[in-house]
């Protein structure tokens, strides 16, 4: 018995030298709004495009709803797909872009005609629809596109970068109509995307790709609180990483960390670890704390003493890169308050940073490569 | 495998088209020419390099010399005109633009024999052109402007001339006219600018343009026989009169075969010259 | 910066150039003198006499059935070749495809012609209407094939795989989807076609036969041995018709691309 609606099995796919797909599996629940997230180039729309049926694997299975779909074609499959470039029917009005896949079906004109005009109702372009695509905005070519595929009521929903052609406030908008739609339809939705704004707001899982290999799954604050490899941390958000050694782990779930260049260092510990092992820690740079006045010697609360170098301040938030030991650290300061008669912390300014045990994470998985994600680089001593 | 039974599929057609009257033909020429002809105007039997021999005779090498010099001079002419109306297509405004080209693009629609002849006439002793030259005293009645080489070279410039416009508008068109002003912000006078930056600027145009004027300009038929007279004759007239005269086939080949040749020639030489310009593996733009 | 007037200056001259012989055989086409130097007033004498020639009707004849025939043959090549060129345009295989059909485009046509006859004539093959037939396919093809390929270089094809994906067939999806996109490719590489080889000599010439004289042979043959005036008349006419199919074809073409 499987629970998972789609489920890749062991898929392998390469075009000619290029590996796109390595060896992933994965599953998606009946109803869930599922992001595969990732840079261009990792695999993530031939993902896309072998549930759709425009590829074929290599090796591995892909199974809808407990059926092996794999040598089936497209036009077999309960799957349909939302395209980048929309690929809307250039010679056709918008009603018979709407209408394709039923008329296809073969289905009687009335209920086509009933059907297209409660699509054409979802996507409010009930007046839109005697006009040919090439006179639509890019957001209302989204929603026919949208609806087209909707009309036929697929098991799953595949987009394949939807947003990307629309500019910034366009984007936003279809992004709430988007999570409207799913939460509506109730149909399973396969998103893919490169940007991890859209995939944190409007999925419930996350499947972040690279090399054709998949990263990490999870929720998307599991994946920004507690990513598992460097990649993941640096693909998401920004962090600072520390580079150590297990020194030891005295209850467990704490571990303490010799870091050549700093004072000792307390992380959260959730798996199997063995004192003397390397380790790389990766910190989010908003729970990094910064201070003139040295604070409170706390149990788990990592304190280094710190020069600022750079600041930036942003209106609601302050970016600070301090210099600790021979680190250079990314501190986020959020102004929940700011007082404008405060002492400021300036370039130069001798100050304390500190952050608690749990906020730092341990990598599963460290690449050197990945530090060139972050927006700013780190620079050590010495490099 | 799916995959290639469809191409194959929608390939073979034209494939097997397309060797059976281009590929096959074409090798049949090189070998005919190895071929002795009979009496009654067909191929005889045996190989002979009698036919060969004969390509070297004072009055083909004459012709070809001509019909090198005549397309030579042609395709210069076109150049010189299709450069600057290029250009001026090229930077005249987006509409404009459209209706200039188009007034380019009618005259190579409308039948060639018909432009033959209508310099034909315009260039008759009774037509208007001598009728002009004689009234502004430039011509006695004796001056002929029909049936000599100078008349050939009009004719195919005339002819050819919106063949030449177009490749080059297609450059000048890609090309960023800032780089003129650049040039001329540092300095180079106006001429100097449009030899050193706009002209290699729209190279590749120009090679296209050489192309499409030089290569069908070597194997002018038409015109050479309507306006050319015997001091006008090119290789294509001395072909036609071996397969419609002489009715010796052999012969036809041997000098259809040098033509093949001296085609070859200039098309290795762009594709060369590509190579080294590695910018694309096209051989021509846009085909007319 | 001033822009130098020159360019301009030579434009003119190129289009004046381009156009006064035309525009002074239409002209001369409503002239009774036998000789265009003096205009003798407006007159339809020549036309006249040429509705009145059997040999031009026989002649427009041939040429309308072999122009039509080659037209729809190489339609249905030069798209299916179109197609294939497109789709797997880095296989080997259609870069030989691609260098075969370039040839006719490049060669020059009395080598077309000549090597043809050479071919039909070591075959066996009786020239006539079946011979010209076969040669004007063989250069159509290629132009219908490159304004084919001119339409599908911009073609989306993810259009095809979203008919796909939306139940249809490969034959639905190219039935319903690429041929109306094509449409106007397919039809102005027809139109080329069409014209092409009504206007074809040189090759007509090398592969033609005892009765069937082509209107461009005819015309050829009018020009040499006499009748000028007459040729004035039937020239206005072919312009008349290769420029409204220039106009029709080109006006397919801008509403193409301004769908864009």
């Amino acid at each position: 018995m499987n629970s998972e609606f789609l489920e890749f099995r062991d898929i392998s796919k390469s075009f000619g030298a290029i590996r796109a797909v390595a060896g992933v599996s994965l599953g998606l629940k009946k109803g869930e709004f599922f992001s595969l997230l990732g840079p261009s180039g990792c695999g993530k729309t031939t993902m896309l495009r072998l549930a759709a049926g425009f590829e074929e694997p290599d090796a591995g299975r892909v199974f809808l709803d407990g059926r092996d779909i794999t040598d089936l074609p497209p036009d077999k499959r309960k799957v349909n797909t939302i395209f980048q470039s929309y690929a809307l029917f250039p010679h056709m009005t918008v009603r018979d872009n709407i209408a394709f896949g039923l008329a296809i079906a073969k289905r009687p004109k009335r209920e086509i005609r009933a059907e297209v005009g409660r699509m054409l109702e979802l996507i409010r372009m009930g007046d839109q629809a005697g006009k040919k695509p090439d006179q639509l905005s890019g957001g209302q070519k989204q929603r026919v596109a949208v609806a087209r595929a909707l009309i036929n009521k697929p098991d799953v929903l595949l987009l394949d970068e939807p947003l990307a052609a629309l500019d910034l406030k366009l984007r936003q908008k279809m992004l709430i109509e988007l999570d409207l739609i799913h939460d509506e339809v109730g149909i399973t939705f396969l998103y893919v995307t490169h940007d991890q704004a859209e995939a944190m707001s409007l999925s419930d899982r996350i499947a972040v790709m690279d090399g054709g290999r998949i990263e990490q799954v999870g929720t998307p604050a599991e994946i920004y609180e507690s990513p598992r490899t460097s990649f993941v941390a640096a693909f998401i958000g920004d962090t600072n990483f520390l580079e150590g050694r297990i020194f030891d782990c005295p209850d467990r779930d704490y571990c303490r960390i010799a870091i050549p260049g700093l004072p000792e260092v307390v992380s959260f510990n959730d798996r199997a670890i063995q004192p003397g092992q390397p380790t790389y820690l990766s910190i989010r740079p908003e729970k990094v704390h910064i201070s003139h006045e040295r604070p409170e010697t706390e149990a788990r609360r990592n304190l280094l003493p710190a020069v600022v170098e750079d600041v930036i301040y942003l209106g609601s938030n302050t970016k600070y890169w301090v210099r600790a030991g021979s680190y250079r650290i990314q501190v986020l300061r959020q102004h929940a308050r700011y007082f404008l008669d405060e002492q400021p912390i300036r370039w130069k300014d001798p100050c304390w940073i500190w952050w608690h045990a749990d906020d730092g994470f341990m990598l599963d998985h460290f690449r050197k490569a990945d530090e060139s994600l972050l927006a700013v680089p780190p620079q050590r001593v010495g490099d | 495998m799916k995959r290639r039974k469809a191409e194959w599929l929608t390939s073979l057609p034209t494939l097997v088209w397309l060797t059976l009257f281009v590929v096959v033909p074409t090798l049949l020429v090189f070998v005919i020419a190895f071929r002795p002809a009979n009496p009654y105007g067909g191929i005889g039997r045996g190989w002979t390099l009698d036919t060969i021999r004969a390509l070297a005779t004072p009055s083909t090498l004459l012709i070809a010399w001509r019909t090198l010099w005549i397309s030579l001079l042609t395709t210069a002419i076109c150049l010189v005109l299709a450069v600057p109306t290029g250009y001026t297509i090229a930077r005249a405004p987006a509409r404009l633009r459209n209706r200039l080209l188009l007034l380019v693009i009618v005259p190579f629609w409308t039948s060639f024999l018909v432009r033959v002849f209508a310099w034909r006439s315009l260039l008759h002793p009774e037509g208007p052109i001598k009728k002009l030259l004689e009234a502004l005293g430039l011509a006695g009645p004796d001056t002929t402007l029909l049936y000599n080489p100078v008349a050939v070279v009009l004719v195919m410039v005339y002819t050819f001339l919106p063949f030449t416009i177009l490749p080059i508008y297609a450059a000048a068109e890609k090309f960023d006219f800032r780089l003129v002003e650049a040039a001329r912000d540092l300095g180079a006078r106006p001429f100097q600018s449009f030899r050193k930056v706009f002209l290699p600027g729209i190279r590749r145009g120009l090679l296209t343009a050489v192309l499409v004027v030089f290569i069908p300009a070597l194997g002018s038929y038409i015109i050479p026989d309507l306006v050319g007279g015997p001091s006008g004759e090119m290789l294509g007239n001395k072909i036609a009169q071996r397969v419609f005269s002489d009715r010796n086939l052999p012969h036809a080949s041997a000098l259809s075969a040098v033509l093949v040749l001296a085609v070859l020639a200039p098309l290795v030489a762009v594709l060369v010259l590509q190579r080294k310009d590695k910018k694309s593996k096209i051989i021509m733009g846009e085909a007319p | 910066m001033r822009r130098s007037r020159f360019p301009i200056a030579v434009t003119g001259l190129v289009l004046a150039f381009l156009y006064l012989p035309i525009l002074i055989l239409v002209a001369n086409s409503f002239n009774p003198a036998r000789y265009s130097s003096r205009w003798e007033g407006f007159s339809l004498v020549w036309y006249a006499k040429l509705f009145r020639s059997p040999e031009i009707w026989q002649a427009v004849r041939n040429t309308l059935l072999i122009a039509v025939s080659v037209t729809a043959v190489s339609v249905v090549l030069g798209t299916l070749a179109a197609y294939a060129l497109h789709r797997w345009s880095s296989s080997r295989l259609q870069r030989l495809h691609f260098t075969l059909i370039y040839q006719p485009l490049v060669v020059p046509e009395i080598l077309m012609g000549i090597s043809l006859l050479m071919a039909f004539v070591a075959v066996g093959v009786p020239l006539g209407l079946f011979t010209i037939f076969l040669a004007h396919v063989t250069f159509c093809v290629s132009f219908v094939a490159m304004t084919v390929l001119g339409r599908l270089q911009d073609f989306d094809f993810s259009v095809i795989e979203a008919a796909r994906d939306l139940g249809a067939s490969p034959w639905q999806s190219t039935r319903r989807v690429l041929i109306p996109m094509l449409m106007p490719g397919i039809v102005a590489g027809g139109l080329l076609a069409f014209t092409l080889s009504v206007d074809d000599f040189v090759i007509t010439f090398f592969v033609a036969g005892p009765g069937s004289t082509t209107l461009p042979l005819r015309i050829y043959s009018m020009i040499k041995y006499g009748a000028p005036p007459l040729i004035n008349a039937l020239s206005t006419l072919l312009l008349a018709v290769t420029l409204s199919a220039v106009l029709l074809s080109q006006h397919l073409a801008d509403r193409r691309s301004g769908a864009g």
